[in-house]
Protein backbone atom coordinates (compact mmCIF):
# COMPACT_ATOMS: atom_id res chain seq x y z
CA UNK A 1 0.00 0.00 0.00
CA UNK A 2 1.35 3.43 -1.26
CA UNK A 3 2.64 5.40 1.91
CA UNK A 4 1.13 9.53 2.52
CA UNK A 5 3.87 11.72 2.81
CA UNK A 6 3.45 15.36 3.04
CA UNK A 7 6.18 17.76 2.16
CA UNK A 8 6.24 21.26 4.33
CA UNK A 9 8.23 23.81 3.27
CA UNK A 10 7.75 27.51 1.81
CA UNK A 11 9.48 27.10 -1.27
CA UNK A 12 7.82 25.72 -4.17
CA UNK A 13 11.67 24.55 -5.51
CA UNK A 14 12.33 22.93 -2.59
CA UNK A 15 9.42 21.05 -2.15
CA UNK A 16 9.91 20.04 -5.91
CA UNK A 17 14.07 19.08 -5.13
CA UNK A 18 12.39 17.03 -2.03
CA UNK A 19 9.87 15.63 -3.93
CA UNK A 20 12.38 14.43 -6.90
CA UNK A 21 15.11 13.00 -3.92
CA UNK A 22 12.55 10.37 -3.13
CA UNK A 23 13.61 7.08 -3.69
CA UNK A 24 12.05 5.62 -6.54
CA UNK A 25 11.11 2.85 -5.65
CA UNK A 26 8.71 4.12 -2.54
CA UNK A 27 5.54 3.54 -3.93
CA UNK A 28 3.84 7.05 -2.14
CA UNK A 29 1.08 9.75 -2.36
CA UNK A 30 2.76 13.03 -2.13
CA UNK A 31 0.94 16.12 -0.46
CA UNK A 32 1.76 19.64 -0.33
CA UNK A 33 1.76 21.99 2.57
CA UNK A 34 3.49 25.49 2.80
CA UNK A 35 3.64 26.74 6.00
CA UNK A 36 3.01 25.23 9.23
CA UNK A 37 -0.28 26.07 9.36
CA UNK A 38 -1.20 24.60 6.49
CA UNK A 39 0.77 21.53 7.39
CA UNK A 40 -1.16 20.45 10.49
CA UNK A 41 -4.49 21.13 8.68
CA UNK A 42 -3.22 18.33 6.20
CA UNK A 43 -1.97 16.17 9.21
CA UNK A 44 -5.43 16.32 11.21
CA UNK A 45 -6.82 14.66 8.21
CA UNK A 46 -5.26 11.69 9.98
CA UNK A 47 -3.62 9.59 7.40
CA UNK A 48 0.00 11.03 6.88
CA UNK A 49 3.00 8.88 7.30
CA UNK A 50 6.04 10.80 6.95
CA UNK A 51 6.14 14.32 6.72
CA UNK A 52 9.19 16.13 5.90
CA UNK A 53 9.56 19.29 7.42
CA UNK A 54 11.40 22.73 6.57
CA UNK A 55 11.98 25.00 9.83
CA UNK A 56 12.17 28.59 8.74
CA UNK A 57 8.85 28.82 7.73
CA UNK A 58 6.40 31.94 7.59
CA UNK A 59 3.19 31.73 9.64
CA UNK A 60 4.59 28.61 12.03
CA UNK A 61 7.47 27.23 11.86
CA UNK A 62 9.03 23.90 11.71
CA UNK A 63 9.90 24.05 15.28
CA UNK A 64 6.05 25.23 16.33
CA UNK A 65 4.68 22.39 13.93
CA UNK A 66 6.55 19.66 16.43
CA UNK A 67 5.54 20.92 19.29
CA UNK A 68 1.68 20.74 17.94
CA UNK A 69 1.99 17.51 16.36
CA UNK A 70 3.54 16.72 20.26
CA UNK A 71 0.63 17.73 21.30
CA UNK A 72 -1.44 16.45 19.63
CA UNK A 73 -0.19 12.93 20.06
CA UNK A 74 2.45 12.98 17.26
CA UNK A 75 1.32 10.33 14.83
CA UNK A 76 3.24 9.74 11.59
CA UNK A 77 7.49 9.90 11.39
CA UNK A 78 8.95 13.60 10.60
CA UNK A 79 12.29 14.04 9.18
CA UNK A 80 13.37 17.34 9.00
CA UNK A 81 14.73 19.09 6.18
CA UNK A 82 16.48 22.24 6.57
CA UNK A 83 18.89 24.79 5.89
CA UNK A 84 19.26 25.63 9.42
CA UNK A 85 22.30 23.59 10.57
CA UNK A 86 23.20 24.55 13.90
CA UNK A 87 24.00 21.61 16.13
CA UNK A 88 21.73 22.79 18.49
CA UNK A 89 19.06 23.00 16.02
CA UNK A 90 19.26 19.26 14.97
CA UNK A 91 19.14 18.13 18.75
CA UNK A 92 16.11 20.65 19.43
CA UNK A 93 14.37 18.89 16.63
CA UNK A 94 14.89 15.45 17.89
CA UNK A 95 13.86 16.48 21.01
CA UNK A 96 10.52 17.58 19.55
CA UNK A 97 10.41 14.04 18.18
CA UNK A 98 12.06 14.01 14.95
CA UNK A 99 13.35 10.78 13.75
CA UNK A 100 16.57 12.35 11.50
CA UNK A 101 17.29 15.51 10.27
CA UNK A 102 18.55 16.11 6.84
CA UNK A 103 20.39 19.49 5.49
CA UNK A 104 19.62 20.87 2.59
CA UNK A 105 20.13 21.01 -0.39
CA UNK A 106 19.29 17.74 -0.13
CA UNK A 107 21.48 14.44 -0.78
CA UNK A 108 19.08 11.78 -2.37
CA UNK A 109 21.59 9.51 -1.18
CA UNK A 110 21.66 10.39 1.95
CA UNK A 111 17.97 10.69 2.07
CA UNK A 112 17.80 6.87 0.79
CA UNK A 113 19.59 5.82 3.93
CA UNK A 114 17.79 7.97 6.66
CA UNK A 115 14.43 6.25 5.15
CA UNK A 116 15.52 2.95 4.62
CA UNK A 117 17.52 2.97 8.28
CA UNK A 118 13.56 3.97 9.69
CA UNK A 119 12.31 0.97 7.54
CA UNK A 120 9.84 3.61 5.69
CA UNK A 121 11.35 3.39 2.49
CA UNK A 122 12.68 0.60 0.24
CA UNK B 1 7.91 48.21 -4.52
CA UNK B 2 7.83 45.36 -6.93
CA UNK B 3 9.28 42.48 -7.58
CA UNK B 4 8.76 42.48 -11.24
CA UNK B 5 12.38 41.72 -12.83
CA UNK B 6 11.56 38.25 -11.22
CA UNK B 7 8.76 35.48 -12.19
CA UNK B 8 7.50 34.14 -9.17
CA UNK B 9 9.80 30.94 -9.80
CA UNK B 10 12.70 32.84 -9.75
CA UNK B 11 11.75 34.75 -6.66
CA UNK B 12 11.03 31.69 -4.95
CA UNK B 13 14.85 29.65 -5.81
CA UNK B 14 16.36 32.88 -4.75
CA UNK B 15 14.69 33.03 -1.50
CA UNK B 16 15.53 29.43 -1.05
CA UNK B 17 18.98 29.83 -2.17
CA UNK B 18 19.70 32.38 -0.16
CA UNK B 19 17.82 30.48 2.73
CA UNK B 20 20.70 27.79 2.13
CA UNK B 21 23.35 29.91 2.26
CA UNK B 22 21.98 32.09 5.59
CA UNK B 23 21.55 28.27 7.58
CA UNK B 24 25.54 28.41 6.66
CA UNK B 25 26.06 31.83 7.86
CA UNK B 26 23.76 31.11 10.93
CA UNK B 27 25.42 28.06 11.61
CA UNK B 28 28.99 29.51 11.21
CA UNK B 29 27.70 32.31 14.36
CA UNK B 30 26.14 30.56 16.29
CA UNK B 31 29.75 28.43 16.42
CA UNK B 32 31.28 31.74 17.16
CA UNK B 33 29.03 33.58 19.39
CA UNK B 34 28.20 30.24 21.32
CA UNK B 35 24.79 31.04 21.24
CA UNK B 36 21.38 29.57 19.21
CA UNK B 37 20.87 32.00 16.58
CA UNK B 38 17.38 32.30 15.60
CA UNK B 39 16.77 32.41 11.46
CA UNK B 40 14.00 34.18 9.34
CA UNK B 41 12.74 33.40 5.97
CA UNK B 42 14.84 36.28 3.88
CA UNK B 43 12.90 39.01 1.77
CA UNK B 44 13.68 39.43 -1.61
CA UNK B 45 12.44 43.41 -2.96
CA UNK B 46 13.54 45.02 -5.85
CA UNK B 47 13.22 48.55 -5.14
CA UNK B 48 14.20 52.06 -6.34
CA UNK B 49 17.07 52.86 -4.85
CA UNK B 50 15.79 56.26 -3.27
CA UNK B 51 13.77 53.73 -1.36
CA UNK B 52 16.53 51.39 0.11
CA UNK B 53 16.58 54.22 3.16
CA UNK B 54 13.31 53.31 3.99
CA UNK B 55 13.47 49.54 3.33
CA UNK B 56 17.01 49.73 6.28
CA UNK B 57 14.88 51.46 8.66
CA UNK B 58 12.15 48.88 8.38
CA UNK B 59 14.27 46.67 9.75
CA UNK B 60 15.93 48.26 12.51
CA UNK B 61 13.43 51.10 13.27
CA UNK B 62 14.50 54.18 14.45
CA UNK B 63 17.35 52.92 16.36
CA UNK B 64 20.85 54.52 15.57
CA UNK B 65 23.17 51.73 14.04
CA UNK B 66 26.74 50.51 13.21
CA UNK B 67 27.16 48.78 9.72
CA UNK B 68 29.71 47.09 8.21
CA UNK B 69 30.33 47.08 4.16
CA UNK B 70 32.24 44.32 1.93
CA UNK B 71 31.60 44.38 -1.91
CA UNK B 72 32.03 41.33 -3.79
CA UNK B 73 33.11 40.93 -7.36
CA UNK B 74 33.60 38.28 -10.38
CA UNK B 75 30.65 36.31 -11.45
CA UNK B 76 28.05 38.34 -9.35
CA UNK B 77 29.14 42.13 -8.20
CA UNK B 78 27.36 43.96 -5.34
CA UNK B 79 27.48 45.03 -2.16
CA UNK B 80 26.64 43.29 1.26
CA UNK B 81 25.97 45.25 4.46
CA UNK B 82 25.89 44.15 7.55
CA UNK B 83 23.83 46.35 10.09
CA UNK B 84 24.12 46.25 13.39
CA UNK B 85 21.79 48.37 16.03
CA UNK B 86 24.50 50.43 17.91
CA UNK B 87 23.55 49.14 21.63
CA UNK B 88 24.51 45.45 20.26
CA UNK B 89 27.70 46.08 19.71
CA UNK B 90 28.75 46.26 23.05
CA UNK B 91 26.79 42.90 23.53
CA UNK B 92 28.87 41.47 20.83
CA UNK B 93 32.50 42.05 22.93
CA UNK B 94 30.09 40.86 26.19
CA UNK B 95 29.24 37.39 24.13
CA UNK B 96 32.56 37.28 23.22
CA UNK B 97 33.48 37.21 26.15
CA UNK B 98 35.53 40.54 26.49
CA UNK B 99 35.01 42.63 29.59
CA UNK B 100 34.63 46.40 29.27
CA UNK B 101 38.37 47.02 28.78
CA UNK B 102 37.99 46.71 25.07
CA UNK B 103 38.98 49.34 23.32
CA UNK B 104 37.10 51.16 20.14
CA UNK B 105 39.67 49.45 17.99
CA UNK B 106 39.22 45.97 18.90
CA UNK B 107 35.43 46.44 19.33
CA UNK B 108 35.41 47.91 15.70
CA UNK B 109 38.14 44.81 14.72
CA UNK B 110 34.94 42.05 16.31
CA UNK B 111 32.05 43.79 14.50
CA UNK B 112 34.44 43.30 10.87
CA UNK B 113 35.10 39.85 11.84
CA UNK B 114 31.51 38.82 12.62
CA UNK B 115 30.53 40.67 9.51
CA UNK B 116 33.26 38.29 7.73
CA UNK B 117 32.07 35.49 8.68
CA UNK B 118 28.58 36.17 8.42
CA UNK B 119 29.05 37.66 4.18
CA UNK B 120 30.90 34.59 3.64
CA UNK B 121 29.12 31.80 4.54
CA UNK B 122 25.47 33.37 3.31
CA UNK B 123 26.71 35.00 -0.19
CA UNK B 124 29.62 32.31 -0.33
CA UNK B 125 26.70 29.20 0.25
CA UNK B 126 24.45 31.20 -2.32
CA UNK B 127 27.28 31.61 -5.03
CA UNK B 128 28.24 27.70 -4.75
CA UNK B 129 24.72 26.76 -5.65
CA UNK B 130 24.68 28.75 -8.67
CA UNK B 131 28.22 27.59 -9.87
CA UNK B 132 29.22 31.26 -9.47
CA UNK B 133 33.04 32.57 -8.29
CA UNK B 134 33.51 35.37 -6.27
CA UNK B 135 35.70 37.06 -4.57
CA UNK B 136 34.91 39.79 -1.77
CA UNK B 137 36.78 42.70 -0.56
CA UNK B 138 37.51 43.50 2.88
CA UNK B 139 35.17 44.80 5.52
CA UNK B 140 35.28 48.31 6.28
CA UNK B 141 33.40 50.34 8.98
CA UNK B 142 30.76 52.33 7.05
CA UNK B 143 29.31 54.26 9.93
CA UNK B 144 28.97 54.03 13.01
CA UNK B 145 25.85 54.96 15.70
CA UNK B 146 24.44 56.70 12.62
CA UNK B 147 20.92 57.54 11.84
CA UNK B 148 20.26 54.25 9.46
CA UNK B 149 18.50 56.81 7.15
CA UNK B 150 21.94 58.18 6.49
CA UNK B 151 23.75 54.90 6.13
CA UNK B 152 23.60 54.63 2.08
CA UNK B 153 24.39 57.32 -0.11
CA UNK B 154 21.66 56.56 -2.81
CA UNK B 155 21.82 59.47 -4.47
CA UNK B 156 25.13 58.09 -6.26
CA UNK B 157 24.01 54.74 -6.83
CA UNK B 158 22.60 54.92 -10.65
CA UNK B 159 21.01 52.46 -11.16
CA UNK B 160 17.16 52.27 -11.96
CA UNK B 161 16.83 49.73 -9.65
CA UNK B 162 18.86 47.62 -6.86
CA UNK B 163 18.02 44.10 -5.50
CA UNK B 164 17.33 44.30 -2.05
CA UNK B 165 17.86 41.01 0.04
CA UNK B 166 17.54 40.76 3.92
CA UNK B 167 18.56 38.18 6.34
CA UNK B 168 18.28 38.62 9.72
CA UNK B 169 20.16 36.89 12.58
CA UNK B 170 18.95 37.20 16.43
CA UNK B 171 19.73 35.38 19.45
CA UNK B 172 16.94 33.38 21.82
CA UNK B 173 18.68 34.11 24.94
CA UNK B 174 19.95 37.72 23.73
CA UNK B 175 18.57 41.06 22.43
CA UNK B 176 21.50 40.91 19.83
CA UNK B 177 20.67 40.65 16.34
CA UNK B 178 22.25 41.60 12.98
CA UNK B 179 21.02 41.83 9.19
CA UNK B 180 22.56 41.49 6.41
CA UNK B 181 21.42 43.60 3.06
CA UNK B 182 22.60 41.96 -0.11
CA UNK B 183 22.70 44.67 -2.94
CA UNK B 184 22.98 44.20 -6.54
CA UNK B 185 22.79 46.86 -9.44
CA UNK B 186 20.04 46.28 -12.20
CA UNK B 187 22.64 45.11 -14.89
CA UNK B 188 23.36 42.15 -12.01
CA UNK B 189 20.20 41.77 -11.23
CA UNK B 190 20.08 39.96 -14.74
CA UNK B 191 23.04 38.04 -14.11
CA UNK B 192 21.84 36.65 -10.99
CA UNK B 193 18.84 36.23 -12.88
CA UNK B 194 20.09 33.93 -15.82
CA UNK B 195 22.11 31.76 -13.20
CA UNK B 196 18.56 31.13 -11.92
CA UNK B 197 17.26 29.95 -14.79
CA UNK B 198 20.39 27.87 -15.23
CA UNK B 199 19.83 25.92 -12.07
CA UNK B 200 16.49 25.84 -12.35
CA UNK B 201 16.68 23.76 -15.76
CA UNK B 202 19.69 21.73 -14.01
CA UNK B 203 17.01 20.10 -11.22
Amino acid sequence: MASTVLVVDDSAMARKMLIRSLPASWDVEVRQASNGVEAMAAYRQGDVDVMFLDLTMPEMDGFQVLESLRAEGLNCLVVVVSADIQPEAQERVRRLGAIAFVKKPVDAEKLGVVLRDYGVAL
Amino acid sequence: MTTALFSEDQRDALQELTNIGMGQAGASVAAVLGEFVQLSVPRILVLKPALIPAALERIVGAEKVTAVRQGFHGDLRGEAVVVFGAAHCRELADLMGYDDSLDEAAERELLLDVSNVLVGACLGGLAEQISAEMGFSAPSLMASEAEVATLLDVSRMDSPCALFVEVNFRLEKRSFACHLVMLLPEDQILVLRDAIDRFLASL
